[in-house]
């Protein structure tokens, strides 16, 4: 049976998927390992997504069935296992965008990968994205912008957290419709997504 | 429904405002705004939730297609920027060597509502990304209907006055900058039909459209295709046109 569920989440069948998580938590099946089972389908599902196999909405459709597998598998995980998060990212639309989509996007694939998801929300000014750094400790940071003028405010926020004394202490992404290499210099980012996979991909690779 | 043609603004300005506009919602469209460019390989399930959102849009009124439009005789172009009667000026390049032969512009916005995107907003809040996903990627396409169907009003009415419609443009492409919206919207009485900007020349509802569409004798109207191969993202927006018939693999 193992691998099963692997296949399930990686081929998008959410009723096998779910009816597999419980007939293994019957069984008596760790939930962890059913958890990892299914954090194994994700991995391909990611990989389907970046060779063009799967597209955005399947991306958060195989999301959402790992949602729904961890709250079946949850009262059956230890205290401990239940609030354990990889790590802490703050994530906002900067000031003068108010786009939110592709933000919450990343913030729903960021929660689902196990991070610890701090939303300000949109139009969020460089201080709060300081403030909220100091209050958590968030070692990550994501700005989000879609317009070109979002572009200075990235770059406002960036010189923010640098004038705070806090720019050694985090990794900063940006992401939105036109972000590239080049703006990534302007703003002084350290890395840019052009898609919600590649954010969960960039935070996993600076814990 | 022409709802009402007046002079509105300006110096005698003729605004038409036009309501209960049908929206073509084909689903290869539909497919392409979900970021989908190989339709044949959809999962049912997401086939059928767009069915059931579609169903709710109709049930719920969701979309209330409406748009509003004047038309400006051009009185001059320079290398940067284009002048109309009642001393408009739109500064934008692109504009300028797009229309060497626009007799008039057509100044045109629209919107399907806030009723959509309110609905796209708690579906993302109440934790259902899918289904607000799904529905923001009908929205991008009930706009691009509603473009379609603007752009046809006015060419019809072009087209009495034996003049042609060229292609219509954007603010915020290359050579358009997006701070002329703001001229746009002085052009046109926008607010009338529930449309306003936001400090970053944003429009509200999101899902509007502004554009401009030169009037003629002998206008050039370009392909979907070629107006995204112009872009600066044409090599990675999700959403470009390939051509009119390879946008979605089949």
């Amino acid at each position: 049976m193992s691998g099963e569920l692997t296949k399930a989440i990686a081929d998008l069948e959410e009723n096998e998927a779910l009816r597999l998580t419980r007939e293994k938590l019957d069984s008596g099946v760790e939930p962890q390992l059913i958890l990892e089972e299914s954090r194994k389908g994700m991995e391909i599902v990611g990989q389907r997504f970046g060779d063009g196999t799967y597209f955005l909405p399947e991306l958060i459709f195989s999301a959402e069935i790992l949602k729904e597998i961890t709250e079946i598998v949850k009262p059956k995980l230890t205290q401990e296992v239940q609030t354990e998060r990889l790590g802490k990212c703050i994530i906002g639309t900067v000031a003068g965008d108010i786009h939110d989509i592709g933000k919450d996007i990343v913030v729903f694939m960021l929660d689902v990968n196990g991070f610890e998801v701090h939303d300000l929300g949109v139009d969020v000014p460089p201080q709060k994205f300081v403030e909220k750094i100091q209050e958590t400790g968030a070692a990550i940071v994501g700005l989000s912008g879609f317009l070109t003028l979002a572009f200075d405010s990235m770059k406002e926020t960036v010189d923010a957290v640098k004038a705070a004394g806090l720019r050694d202490k985090v990794k900063i992404m940006i992401g939105g419709g036109q972000i590239d290499d080049e703006i990534r210099k302007y703003s002084g980012a350290d890395a840019f997504g052009q898609d919600a996979m590649t954010a969960v991909s960039l935070a996993k690779g600076w814990l | 429904m022409r709802e009402y043609s007046g002079n509105r603004i300006g110096e005698e300005k003729d605004v038409t405002i036009v309501r209960d506009i049908h929206l073509n919602l084909e689903q290869r469209q539909i497919l392409r705004r979900e970021g989908i460019r190989r339709q044949s390989s959809v999962r049912p399930e997401i086939i059928a939730l767009i069915d059931e959102l579609l169903l709710n849009i109709d049930a719920e009124h969701l979309l209330e297609p409406v748009c509003a439009y004047a038309i400006y005789p051009v009185s001059g172009i320079d290398h940067d920027q284009l002048s109309l009667s009642g001393d408009m000026v739109l500064h934008a390049p692109l504009l300028a060597s797009a229309l060497p032969d626009a007799e008039e512009l057509a100044i045109v916005v629209g919107t399907i509502g806030p009723g959509l995107e309110k609905r796209v907003t708690e579906y993302l809040g109440k934790g259902e990304p899918l289904r607000g996903l799904l529905l923001d990627g009908i929205g991008s396409a009930a706009v691009d209907s509603l473009s379609q169907q603007a752009c046809q009003l006015i060419q019809n009415e072009a087209s009495l006055r034996g003049y042609q419609a060229g292609s219509r443009f954007s603010p915020g492409i290359t050579g358009f900058p997006i701070t002329e919206q703001w001229q746009l919207f002085r052009m046109v009485p926008a607010d009338e039909i529930g449309m306003s900007l936001a400090a970053s020349g944003l429009m509200v509802p999101r899902k509007s459209v502004s554009m401009v569409i030169g009037l003629g004798q002998k206008m050039v109207v370009r392909e979907r295709g070629e107006a995204c191969a112009r872009c600066n993202l044409s090599k990675t927006c999700l959403y470009r046109w390939e051509t009119d018939n390879q946008h979605i693999e089949a």
